[in-house]
């Protein structure tokens, strides 16, 4: 089953049955409905489904109204880059009604808000593509975001997030919407809120995933299990998870992985500056030492024809005889 | 509306006016860590507002909702030490001024944001509208909001949504410290309003008798109707002042916009600021004897100076 169709389904099959629910963003029950995101949508009677205006900012605010007054919804967005235009909801507007759910919580019921951007990292997009790392929108006001990358992530996370009291913004790839879905065979390890699924356990290398890079990790621990390595697979699917007793993402799991194969491979495909697998090498760099590490991120280019600020493919490659070549060196 | 009714009404609009002269005492001399926007000239629109909201009705307020929070609340030691961000305060101490909510009392959202609040009134509209609660959203801004792309996008979506809404617009005629004729072209909001097919009033006078008969009015038909109103009201946001320099001696007006005001002293404890209806309260004085009046205020100082005492 393809990427985007696995999605749809998971998600008509959450909203069907639920009670004063909002379902709302531009064109959802329309023309090819977000590339089939929101195909064929079925909420009971006391809930709708809107066909929004062209205005989101306000429906940021709209689905934040929605919410403290105990009314749930989903804002299904068809580029995240149309999420720029609602970052004063997202740092203000949730700020306010978190200070209101956490610190004064009598006479207000919240509702759920989750907001679903696809990230557009197909390429040939010109300069919104250079707009692909979906932790940038999570991080400036710590708002629980979660990646959707594969068959168990997918169940695992809109089952128990998309409509669940509170706000948070999930996000799935455009690059993925034609692929088959990846279907790892098990799933190893997550931890209390899916913010990190282990998929694999191997003791001469790990390799932990971030932003949408996971597709790109899948085929290097099968490259590279071919070539006769035992392999762990992580993948970081939040790096703003709800806050908790010393809040941050729990590394633990990773870490004890490494320090048994003390070699590393870090793959992050988000194109800004302040990425995510960042804090996970700052973490590595203060607790152990390695025999290896690599890391595999992205670079804007001098050359304009190679540059994502025009319109090229800009996926990521990566060579697996390489990384095996370096990980032996 | 019988005469009980209208003295209750000047109490509020008392007790509004003499709170915030206390809290500008407070200001002057520094005792507040967070920033503040006094309401000087906006008492008859705010008691006016809370009087006619029913149970179920919400409001929505901005940076500048003192008025509005002390009208909802109806005496002035929770919201002073709220502003002192003491435990004691109707919200815990936790919000302070600029987002100041009561949701005990309907004020369900403050921004300090311009321009935040009228979309997050679309949603509470809308959850209004998916429960059945038969209440009514009402939402604040400014003259300098409505600028902002948010008062369009609200109004469009409140309007293709069918519900009902008040959009109240305080026109002061100021932002910060800019005049609307310094800073943008004319906007004519009724004509801006027609475009959208949204009923379009005006408030101006500061009579708060014929503001709540209108907004009554005006509550009654956007419910039944399912559409939303705006409304424009006229105020006059008292406390500027003339700073004096050497080289403007007879001093540069400064406009009032947040801060305590020194054009206003607790000393003598006035209650008309400005001999004009500019003033609610000068208003207020010609539907009662002077005595009477008095014998009101009196009442209220004493409620007040034993209430923070």
């Amino acid at each position: 089953m393809k990427y985007i169709e696995f999605i749809n389904n998971l998600i008509k099959q959450e909203v069907s049955g639920a009670e004063n629910l909002v379902l709302f963003g531009q064109n959802i029950s329309a023309g090819s409905c977000l590339g089939g995101l929101t195909r064929d949508l079925s909420v009971s009677n006391n809930s709708e489904i809107i066909n929004s205006t062209n205005t989101e900012n306000s429906l940021c605010g709209f689905g934040f109204g929605l919410m403290m007054n105990g009314v749930s919804s989903v804002f299904f967005m068809k580029q995240l880059d149309f999420l720029l235009l609602g970052i004063d909801h997202l740092v203000n507007t949730f700020n306010v009604i978190r200070n209101t759910q956490f610190k004064n919580s009598e006479g207000i019921d919240l509702g759920s808000f989750t907001i679903f951007p696809i990230t557009v990292d197909n390429g040939f997009q010109g300069p919104q593509s250079s707009l692909n790392n979906f932790a940038d929108f999570c991080s400036i006001a710590r708002i629980p975001g979660y990646t959707i990358t594969n068959k168990i992530d997918a169940e695992k996370i809109i089952s128990s997030k998309l409509i669940s009291s509170g706000f948070r913004i999930l996000s799935v790839s455009q690059r993925l919407f034609k692929e088959e879905i990846i279907s790892p065979p098990e799933l190893v390890y997550t931890n209390y809120d899916n913010s990190v699924f282990q998929y694999t356990q191997g003791n001469d290398v790990t390799i932990v995933c971030f932003n949408f890079s996971f597709p790109n990790g899948w085929n290097l621990y099968n490259d590279l299990k071919k070539l006769g390595m035992s392999v762990s697979l992580f993948n970081v699917n939040s790096t703003t998870p709800p806050v908790r007793t010393g809040g941050g993402i729990d590394w633990d799991k990773i870490i004890s992985d490494i320090n048994i194969s003390k070699k590393l491979i870090v793959i992050d495909d988000s194109k800004s500056e302040n990425i995510a697998c960042d804090s996970l090498l700052q973490h590595i760099q203060d607790d152990l030492i390695l025999k290896k590490k690599i890391v595999i991120k992205r670079f804007l280019e001098d050359d304009p024809e190679d540059s994502w600020v025009n319109p090229v493919s800009d996926i990521m490659i990566i060579n697996s005889d390489k990384i095996y070549d370096e990980l032996l060196d | 509306m019988t005469e009980k009714f209208n003295t209750k009404i000047a109490y509020d609009i008392l007790r509004i006016r003499l709170g915030q002269i206390v809290i500008n005492e407070e200001y002057k001399k520094g005792n507040f860590k967070i920033p503040i926007h006094l309401a000087f000239g906006h008492e008859s629109i705010a008691v006016a507002i809370s009087n006619i909201m029913e149970n179920n009705d919400k409001l929505i307020l901005s940076h500048r909702n003192i008025a509005y929070n002390l009208a909802r609340e109806g005496s002035l030691k929770p919201i002073i030490d709220e502003y002192f961000l003491k435990p004691t305060g109707i919200m815990k101490g936790q919000f302070g001024s600029m987002n100041l909510i009561n949701p005990s009392k309907g004020v369900v959202y403050s921004s300090s944001i311009l321009g935040n609040n009228f979309s997050v009134a679309v949603g509470t509209a809308m959850a209004q509208k998916i429960m059945a609660d038969d209440g009514v959203t009402l939402v604040l801004g400014g003259d300098g909001s409505i600028e902002e792309g948010s008062f369009h996008e609200s109004l469009l979506m409140f309007k293709s949504l069918k519900l009902s809404g008040m959009i109240i617009i305080e026109n002061n005629g100021w932002s910060m410290s800019t005049r609307i004729q310094e800073r943008r072209a004319p906007l004519d909001l009724e004509k801006f309003l027609m475009s959208y097919n949204i009923k379009y009033e005006k408030l101006e006078g500061n009579d708060p008798y014929d503001y709540i008969k209108k907004l009554s009015n005006l509550r009654k038909n956007s419910l039944k109707t399912h559409e939303p109103v705006c409304i424009e009201v006229n105020v006059t946001t008292l406390g500027d002042w003339r700073m004096k320099t050497p080289e403007l001696p007879d001093g540069k007006f400064i406009n009032y916009h947040a801060g305590p005001t020194p054009s206003i002293d607790i000393k003598n404890w006035p209650n008309i600021i400005r001999e004009n209806n500019e003033d609610p309260l000068f208003i207020l004085k010609k539907y009662f004897e002077h005595s009477e009046f008095d014998e009101m205020l009196n009442e209220i100082k004493n409620e007040i100076t034993k209430e923070i005492s």
